[in-house]
C-alpha cells in the first residue's frame, strides 16, 4: 500500500515537471513559454499563500505584501546597483520578507478572524502606499522598467527552466510542510485551537512560524516574477493582487494541497482566453468563481477527488 | 470500457478547442496592428473613443485599397490599466498574433512598460495618447513612436500663455496639482523648466499629488485655498479633471484664481460632462479641439465620429486616427508592413496632415525624439452650443507654432544622461 501511494505520488511530479518541461519544446510561439512561466510564478504564491489559509485557518487579505517586497527588492537592486545583484536582490529580499514578516506576524497572531484579515489588508496597503509615495526612489506608480537577469540568465529559456526548477522545489518543500508533524499541529489550530493547548503545543507560535513561511515563499515568487515581465509596479502590492490569489484557491478548492495549483493555472487561461476575445473578462470570471462558490464550494481538485472516490465506491459496489 | 471511449471523446475535444484558432487562414496581405486601450473604469472612454476613430480610419484606408496593396487588420484589447498585464498582451500580439505594430495606450505608465516590450522585441510601437516626456526622451529607444502632443510642447505653449498672461492679469504665484504617477511629474517639471527658459519670474506655493482615479479631493482643495496660487495649474485628465472641477466648484475655488490646465484639461469630455455647471473664463488646452482649427479635415473628422458612434469625440479619438494614418503613410513608403528597419527610416520625418492641423501646417515626426511636432492652441471656457450636451466649448484661442515648443536638444541630452 505504501509503496503504491509513493509510486502515485512520484508518477504524479514526474508529470507535473514532463508537462511544464516540454513547454519550450513544443511551444509554437515565445509567449506560450511566457504564459507557463506566469502560471508557474502564480502557482508558488497561490500555494504559499494557503498553507495560512487552508491549513491553518488564517485569511490572510495581504500577501500582495511580500510578493511586491520580494519583486521589490530585485527590482530597485538591479537599478541601483546593476544586474549582478539580481539573485542576490532576490536572496535578499527573502530574509528581509523574514524578518518582516516575524515583525508584523507578532502583532498579526494577537488577533482572529476577521481582525487578522484586516490587518493584514491594513499593511499592506500600508507598503503600497510608501511604494507609491515615494517617486524619486521607487519610480512610484510607473515602477521600473528594463530589469534584466545578468548572463546566461537573460535567455528566457534558461530563465523558464530555473523558474520550473524553483517552483517545483519549493511547492515540494511546502507539500512536505504541511503534511509533516508542524503541518498537523497547524491543522488543528485550524480546526480546533483550544485542543492544540490541552495538548501542550502553542498555537501562536505555530502561527507565527507558518506566517513567516508562506511570506517567505511569497516573496520568492515575486523575485522570481520580475525576471519574466522585467519591470516592477506598485500593482504588486496592492489589494486586488491578494484578492487574486484568494480567487485562485477558492476556484481550485481550499482544503486541498493541489487546490491552489490547479486554481492559478485555470484562473490564469481563463484570463488570458477570455481577455483576447472580449472586454467583458471580469463579468466570466465573476460569474465562474460564482457559480464554482455556489455549486462547486469544493473546488475543481475537490469536486474531482470527491467524484473519483464515489466512481470508485460504485465499481466496488458493482464489482 | 464506456468510460474510455467518453475519455477518448474527450481528450479529442479539447485538442481540437486547442488547435481551432490555429486553422484560420492568412489569405489576403495584411498589416497587423496589436492595440492597447482601457475600456473599462474613469479612463474606458478614451479608449472606446480611440478605437472607433482607428475604425474610421482603417476603414477610410482599406476601401481605397489599404496601403501598398495591405490591408489593416487591427485588433483592440483592454489594458486594464494594469501595466503587468499590458505587457502580458503585448508579448502576446508580438509572438502569437505576429503584429506588425504595437499601438494605443492611454496611460504614460503602461506606455512605459510598453515601449520596454517594444524594445526588446524590436517592434515598432505607435504611442497614440499618453503623454509623457519620458517616453520620448529620458526612455527614449529606436522602436517607438508618438503621434500625439506630449506635455513637454503642452507646457511649453503653457509657458508662453502664462507669459502673455502677466500683462493683461499680473500673477507672481502658482501651485501644481496633477497624478501621482510619471503624466503628472513630467508636467510640473517642464511647466517650471519652459517658465525659467522664458525668463518668467514665479513662486511656487505648493504642489499637490492624488492618485490617479482618487475619488475625493476636498483634502487638497483645501490646502489650495490656504496656499493662495494666482495659478493654478493642473495636471490631470479624463474623469479625474471632470471630479476635480466638479469638487472645486463647490468651495468657489475658481473666483480665487486662475485656472489653468494646458494638457488635457481642454478634453470634450469635461465639457459634456458638466453642461451648464462648467465655469466661463477657464484656461485649458488639449491635443485635439472639435471646433478648432475650422478646416474641412477637422469638421469631416468630426461629423464622421459622430456619425459612427452618435457622440462627438474625446482628444484622444485623433491621436488614434492619426497612428493609423501614420502606419498607413510608413508602409506605402516601404512597400511592405515586415521591414521593421525601414519602416522606423520612414517614420522618420513623416509628414502627415492631420485633423488637428491648421492650415498652412503639416504635422511631422522628429528623428531626434520620433516625437510628432504640432501647432498647439490654448481657449478658454466660453458658451457655445454646438457640440451638445457640452454647453461650453472654448474659445479665443491663442495659438503657438510648433517649432518653439519643442525641448531644446541640451535639454534632451541632459535627460538620457540621467
Amino acid at each position: 500500500m505504501k509503496t503504491e501511494s509513493r509510486f502515485r505520488e512520484t508518477s504524479l511530479w514526474a508529470t507535473i515537471m514532463i508537462i511544464f518541461g516540454l513547454v519550450p519544446v513544443f511551444m509554437t510561439s515565445t509567449y506560450q513559454m511566457n504564459l507557463a512561466s506566469h502560471i508557474l510564478i502564480w502557482i508558488l504564491f497561490a500555494t504559499a499563500f494557503n498553507m495560512l489559509w487552508g491549513l491553518t485557518g488564517m485569511l490572510s487579505f495581504g500577501q500582495a505584501l511580500y510578493y511586491g517586497l520580494g519583486a521589490y527588492f530585485v527590482g530597485l537592486m538591479v537599478k541601483y546597483l546593476g544586474s549582478a545583484w539580481f539573485f542576490p536582490g532576490m536572496a535578499i529580499g527573502l530574509v528581509a520578507s523574514a524578518i518582516i514578516a516575524l515583525l508584523i506576524g507578532l502583532l498579526l497572531i494577537r488577533v482572529g478572524g476577521v481582525y487578522f484579515t484586516m490587518l493584514t489588508l491594513a499593511f499592506a496597503q500600508l507598503m503600497y502606499q510608501i511604494m507609491f509615495k515615494w517617486y524619486n526612489f521607487t519610480g512610484g506608480d510607473d515602477g521600473v522598467v528594463g530589469i534584466m537577469q545578468p548572463g546566461i540568465f537573460s535567455n528566457p529559456i534558461v530563465y523558464y527552466y530555473f523558474i520550473l526548477g524553483i517552483v517545483i522545489a519549493s511547492i515540494w518543500i511546502l507539500k512536505r510542510i504541511a503534511y509533516s508533524p508542524f503541518g498537523m499541529v497547524l491543522r488543528c489550530v485550524n480546526q480546533n485551537p483550544d485542543r492544540v493547548r490541552f495538548l501542550g503545543r502553542r498555537v501562536r507560535r505555530n502561527q507565527l512560524r507558518i506566517y513567516i513561511v508562506s511570506s517567505v515563499f511569497v516573496a520568492l515568487a515575486g523575485g522570481l516574477m520580475v525576471g519574466v515581465d522585467n519591470s516592477i509596479h506598485t500593482d504588486m502590492f496592492v489589494w486586488t493582487t491578494s484578492g487574486e490569489v484568494i480567487l485562485m484557491t477558492v476556484l481550485g478548492g481550499i482544503n486541498q494541497f493541489f487546490g491552489p495549483f490547479v486554481g492559478a493555472i485555470a484562473l490564469i487561461l481563463i484570463e488570458d482566453i477570455v481577455g483576447a476575445y472580449t472586454e467583458y473578462w471580469s463579468l466570466i470570471i465573476g460569474t465562474i468563481v460564482l457559480i464554482m462558490v455556489l455549486l462547486f464550494p469544493k473546488g475543481l481538485v475537490g469536486e474531482f477527488l470527491q467524484l473519483k472516490h464515489r466512481f470508485l465506491k460504485l465499481k466496488k459496489h458493482g464489482g | 470500457m464506456h468510460s474510455k471511449k467518453r475519455w477518448i471523446c474527450l481528450i479529442v475535444a479539447m485538442f481540437a478547442f486547442c488547435v481551432a484558432p490555429a486553422g484560420v487562414s492568412a489569405a489576403d496581405k495584411l498589416i497587423k496592428i496589436g492595440g492597447l486601450y482601457p475600456m473599462t473604469g474613469r479612463a474606458g472612454l478614451y479608449g472606446k473613443d480611440s478605437v472607433a476613430a482607428a475604425e474610421i480610419a482603417i476603414n477610410e484606408i482599406n476601401a481605397k485599397g489599404g496601403a501598398a496593396g495591405y490591408k489593416i487588420d487591427a485588433t483592440f484589447n483592454d489594458s486594464k490599466v494594469k501595466a503587468a498585464y499590458a505587457i502580458r498582451v503585448a508579448k502576446r500580439y508580438i509572438s502569437e498574433d505576429k503584429v506588425n505594430f504595437l499601438f494605443g495606450v492611454v496611460s504614460s505608465g503602461v506606455g512605459l512598460a510598453v515601449t520596454e516590450v517594444s524594445k526588446q522585441e524590436k517592434k515598432i510601437f505607435i504611442g497614440t495618447d499618453h503623454a509623457s516626456t519620458r517616453l520620448t526622451v529620458d526612455n527614449f529607444q529606436p522602436y517607438y513612436f508618438r503621434v500625439s502632443n506630449n506635455t513637454f510642447q503642452s507646457m511649453a505653449s503653457g509657458a508662453l500663455y502664462l507669459q502673455e498672461l502677466k500683462k493683461t492679469k499680473p500673477w507672481k504665484t502658482i501651485a501644481f496639482i496633477g497624478p501621482d504617477y510619471s503624466y503628472g511629474h513630467s508636467q510640473f517639471d517642464e511647466i517650471k523648466y519652459s517658465l525659467e527658459r522664458l525668463g518668467v519670474e514665479f513662486k511656487v506655493v505648493g504642489e499637490y499629488w492624488p492618485k490617479i482615479y482618487a475619488p475625493d479631493y476636498t483634502s487638497y482643495i483645501t490646502s489650495i485655498l490656504n496656499d493662495k496660487p494666482d495659478v493654478l495649474v493642473s495636471g490631470f485628465w479624463g474623469g479625474d479633471t471632470v471630479a476635480f472641477i466638479k469638487q472645486a466648484q463647490a468651495f468657489g475655488l475658481f473666483n480665487k484664481m486662475t485656472y489653468f490646465h494646458p494638457d488635457a484639461g481642454g478634453n470634450y469630455e469635461l465639457m459634456s460632462a458638466m453642461g451648464d455647471e462648467l465655469p466661463l473664463g477657464l484656461i485649458l488646452g488639449a491635443r485635439h479641439y472639435n471646433n478648432w482649427p475650422n478646416t474641412e479635415q477637422n469638421k469631416n473628422f468630426v461629423k464622421n465620429f459622430k456619425a459612427l458612434t452618435g457622440r462627438y469625440p474625446t482628444y484622444a479619438a485623433e491621436g488614434a486616427y492619426a497612428g493609423i494614418y501614420a502606419i498607413a503613410a510608413a508602409v506605402e513608403k516601404v512597400g511592405n508592413p515586415d521591414d521593421t528597419e525601414a519602416l522606423i527610416k520612414a517614420l522618420e520625418g513623416l509628414k502627415i496632415k492631420l485633423p488637428e492641423d491648421p492650415d498652412g501646417f503639416t504635422s511631422y515626426i522628429n528623428p531626434e525624439t520620433h516625437q510628432m511636432i504640432q501647432t498647439q492652441a490654448i481657449g478658454v471656457t466660453v458658451a457655445n452650443k454646438d457640440f451638445p450636451p457640452a454647453t461650453r466649448m472654448l474659445g479665443n484661442w491663442k495659438v503657438y507654432k510648433a517649432e518653439d515648443l519643442v525641448p531644446p536638444s541640451d535639454y534632451i541630452k541632459m535627460k538620457r544622461k540621467k
